[in-house]
């Protein structure tokens, strides 16, 4: 246990390191958020504003989750690094059990994800409304177990990838297929439509309403827009199985793969 | 007492290449072992497989009586390792490292601090701590590699070339710590390709080549088992001819020849004094003008040589 603990110092530490650049990435974020808000409040079609009132608002919590996933997604870029440079050598070698590496990582990449969250869920709350002490445990629990699936989808990528440039590759594949289908641009109605109207590919429109990118949007946006549909239990079962699917893929890839060479 | 170590018919295999050969091997409690090999000859192969860092294609090994295979984690629990290429974040600084370390090795929060300063200093890494690892050069990585096995104090200490870039005098200092963490009553693996530092550390020297252990005994031993046992380098103007060598051969007392160079013999005999003057009238008649003659003990690169017909170098660059 302590071993799981001694694993998410190294990570989250590691993480500080880039403090500065992750000021700087946060604060872009934030600019992209005021800026499209701007552009597309201009450019969205009139069906499409009312029912979502204004593009800020309703991309505040969509930038939350993308902040999320890009966070959580570094782990997987130093555990590839690691393994390139054998520093996995050392990891390998330190006094723990694998289960307790692999769950370490995993776990840290979920927390550096919701460090570096907070700032953007805050924004929401500050713009949109404060939640309710309950709907706040509710929004973090399920975007801690989002960050995990993510950071174990990429601890997964990273360790069946050999270089940087496959995980690159895979990471872009990975960010843009999940982004696309979901309702963290826009919203589900809009691709169920374009689906409908036969422009858009039906597995798509699917893979939109399991994707628990669009689950953790649109649950954060229950609890803080007017008039948005409420909260269902629904929505999170999806990113509860992401999680659960991919926080053990990884542990599991990772163990197993890392020792092959 | 059991040995401490027990490698059984342990086998690493990359695609064809054998790089740990059916290697049986036993390391007794309280030793350094001197594992000496050129480079490419296994030493770092077998060492992470003793660490359960990658698994062995064939074979097995029991540290501390626990199999690699079966309790892999039990046998990490004994080990403390210092790697050839330091294995470290370069964003991380020495201090970083080695506390780290020393946490995960559960040395309480007190005697980590105190730990952790004197070990530095003892590296002489103490004044740079707060540097980035890219910032260090070789060495000061080194050094800081080897700071790990320290703090730790493991009851097997496995130390891969820890000398290799440090200066001599940092290579005197590590020296005596490593007789230092033995005397405490760690066992220690020293893998190594430099002949000095194994004959001066080692309780028992295992020779490895191409994954194959050739020999294994104390250094003494090692070089008592040398043939004739006096050695003598004769330095020629010119490239010795077959002819000369054949005929130094036929003295009784000259056991082997090896042509270190074209101009370079060594020869293994016995009574030197006695063949000596012979050898020079020999060369004298002959007309073949001789640069120098040296006369020397046996070291472990002739052990080497003996079991491999090669010198050190020569097995490196037929590696490389
Ligand atoms: N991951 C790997 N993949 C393929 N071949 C490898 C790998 N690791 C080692 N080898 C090969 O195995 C052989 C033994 O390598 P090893 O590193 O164990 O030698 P060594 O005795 O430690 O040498 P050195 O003194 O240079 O450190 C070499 O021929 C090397 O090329
Ligand atoms: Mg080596």
């Amino acid at each position: 246990m302590s071993a799981i603990l001694h694993i998410i110092e190294y990570d989250v530490r590691n993480f500080f390191r880039y403090k500065w650049w992750l000021v700087g990435l946060i604060s872009m974020n934030l600019a992209d958020l005021f800026i499209m808000a701007i552009v597309y409040n201009q450019m969205l079609s009139s069906d499409v504003m009312k029912e979502i009132g204004s593009y800020f608002n309703f991309f505040a919590p969509g930038l939350a989750v993308t902040g999320l996933f890009a966070s959580a997604f570094m782990i997987g870029r130093e555990v590839n690094m690691e393994r390139r440079r054998e520093v996995h050598h050392y990891m390998l070698s330190l006094p723990m059990t694998r289960m307790e590496l692999a769950i370490g990582r995993v776990l840290s990449g979920g927390m550096r994800g919701m460090i570096y969250m907070s700032p953007l869920l805050l924004t929401c709350f500050i713009f949109l409304r404060f939640p309710t002490i309950w709907q706040l445990l509710v929004i973090l629990a399920v975007l801690f177990l989002l960050a995990m699936g993510i950071s174990g989808l990429s601890i997964a990528i990273a360790v069946s990838t050999s270089s940087l440039e496959k995980f690159i590759t895979a990471r872009g594949l990975v960010y843009y297929t999940l982004f696309f289908c979901s309702s963290v641009f826009y919203p589900l109605s809009l691709i169920e439509g374009l689906g409908k109207d036969g422009k858009f590919p039906m597995v798509l429109v699917t893979l939109a309403e399991v994707n628990p990118l669009s689950g953790a949007s649109d649950m954060i946006r229950s609890f803080l827009l007017v008039g948005y549909p409420p909260f269902s239990y629904a929505s999170i079962l999806n990113v509860v199985v992401f999680s659960a699917v991919f926080t053990f893929s990884a542990a599991f890839a990772y163990i197993k793969i890392i020792e092959r060479k | 007492m059991p040995p401490i170590i027990q490698i059984q018919n342990l086998t690493k295999k990359f695609g064809n290449l054998a790089a740990v050969d059916h290697l049986d091997l036993e390391i007794e409690e309280g030793e350094i072992f001197g594992l000496l090999g050129p480079n490419g000859a296994g030493k770092t192969t077998a060492i992470l497989m003793l660490a359960t860092v990658i698994k062995p294609t064939e074979g097995t090994a029991l540290v501390g009586g626990f199999d690699i295979r079966k309790s892999p984690d039990k046998v990490r629990g004994l080990l403390g390792i210092a790697f050839q290429e330091p294995k470290m974040l370069w964003v991380a600084t020495p201090w970083d490292v080695v506390n780290w370390h020393a946490k995960v090795c559960g040395l309480s929060t007190e005697e980590r601090k105190r730990r952790v300063k004197q070990v530095l200093e003892t590296v002489d890494m103490w004044e740079p701590r707060h540097k980035n690892v890219h910032a260090l050069s070789g060495g000061m990585r080194k050094r800081v590699e080897m700071a790990k096995v320290l703090i730790q104090r493991p009851k097997i200490a496995i130390v891969d070339e820890p000398t290799t870039q440090i200066d001599v005098v940092g290579k005197h200092k590590i020296w005596n710590m490593l007789l230092e963490l033995r005397d405490e009553g760690s066992t220690i693996i020293l893998a190594t390709n430099e002949l000095y530092e194994a004959d001066r550390l080692s309780d028992r020297v295992g020779i490895m080549h191409r994954g194959k252990l050739l020999v294994c005994d104390t250094p003494k031993t090692l070089k008592d088992s040398i043939l004739g046992g006096d050695i003598i380098d004769i330095q020629l103007e010119k490239d010795a001819s077959p002819t000369i060598v054949e005929e130094l051969k036929s003295f009784k007392e000259v056991v082997d020849i090896m042509q270190v160079k074209p101009t370079n013999l060594r020869l293994y005999l016995n009574r030197v004094e006695e063949v000596v003057p012979q050898i020079m009238n020999l060369l004298m008649k002959k007309n073949v003008p001789v640069n120098s003659i040296r006369m020397s003990e046996p070291s472990l690169d002739d052990v080497f040589a003996h079991y491999t017909g090669l010198t050190i170098e020569e097995a490196q660059k037929d590696e490389g």
